[in-house]
């Protein structure tokens, strides 16, 4: 992990943590520019708000027969 | 260095069941001992990893097909309890160091995974680098077709997201695969259980925003 991923799992982390109406202001701080770096970001909150029980369940458990 | 104990016989049948596997020419050389080869691991013997990949998955695959041929139809395996299992096949009565048991879990992740790739793919034989031909059990087949194409995205999901974020991806391995809490994983992987956390929300995240990302590219 250099230092670009390394930043891009903070601000992911400390977003999520940040009400959603206070997400924009957040990442505009966080980002401060890096416009690349946001929409990635933004892409991984997404699928955070909608990752239900997503990998919780091992594959073995249901598949293997 | 001891060898396994007295009873665990590596190419022993389990209970006499049949088991539609081939295992051909595998040369057993001096480091077919489980405990050799974790003392090669830390040692920084890299082909060590392979032959202990190698070994571990052998076994886990006669756990596997032992116990299925023992139960009913229908039955689901427990991931953890298999690899419990097989560490304890492996290595027998002996207490293994901390870092042998990080070392044995990695391996055990990895080992998981192939496997179940393995039977997405069963209907051919894939020729591993080792040697062996394996050849997949035909009772072990996925019980859906999306299944097994989630598990085949999920895959290449995880090896592009191994390669910006190796630690994580071995937290999903050992997760996923292994069936680890966060508080067993953090501590294989030397890790803080916040930080294990940490990285299983991101990781879940990531993945999933890089599957979703694929299936829309294939649609498009």
């Amino acid at each position: 992990m250099n230092d670009d991923e390394g930043r891009e799992m903070a601000v992911f982390t400390e977003a999520i943590k940040v009400p959603l109406q206070d997400r924009d202001a957040f990442l505009d701080l966080a980002c401060g520019g890096d416009e690349k770096m946001r929409q990635q970001v933004v892409s991984l909150l997404k699928a955070h708000d909608r990752i239900g029980n997503f990998l919780e369940d091992p594959p073995s458990e249901a598949s293997i027969e | 260095m001891a060898g396994f104990a007295a009873g665990t016989t590596r190419m022993s049948v389990e209970g006499g069941m049949l088991m539609s596997y081939v295992s051909v020419n595998h040369e057993l050389h001096n480091m077919s001992d489980a405990t050799v080869m974790l003392a090669a691991i830390k040692a920084g013997d890299s082909n060590a990893v392979e032959e202990l990949l190698d070994l571990v998955y052998d076994e886990l695959r006669r756990l596997a097909a032992s116990k299925l041929a023992l139960e009913p139809p229908g039955q689901t395996l427990q991931p953890t309890a298999l690899v419990h299992e097989a560490w304890l096949r492996l290595v027998g009565n002996q207490t293994p160091a901390f870092k042998d048991r990080q070392h044995f879990f990695r391996a055990c992740a990895e080992a998981m995974r192939w496997i179940l790739i393995d039977r997405v793919r069963h209907k051919h034989r894939i020729r591993h680098g080792g040697g062996y031909q394996r050849v997949d059990f035909e009772n072990l087949d996925l019980a859906a077709p999306v299944v097994e194409n989630q598990l085949m995205a999920l895959n290449e999901a995880l090896d592009k997201f191994a390669l910006k974020y190796p630690a994580q991806a071995e937290m999903v391995k050992l997760r996923y695969f292994v069936g680890l809490t966060n508080e067993e994983a953090g501590e294989v992987l030397g890790i803080s259980v916040t930080t294990a956390k940490k990285y299983w929300t991101f990781s879940r995240a990531w993945l999933l925003n890089e599957m979703e990302r694929e299936q829309g590219d294939e649609c498009s």
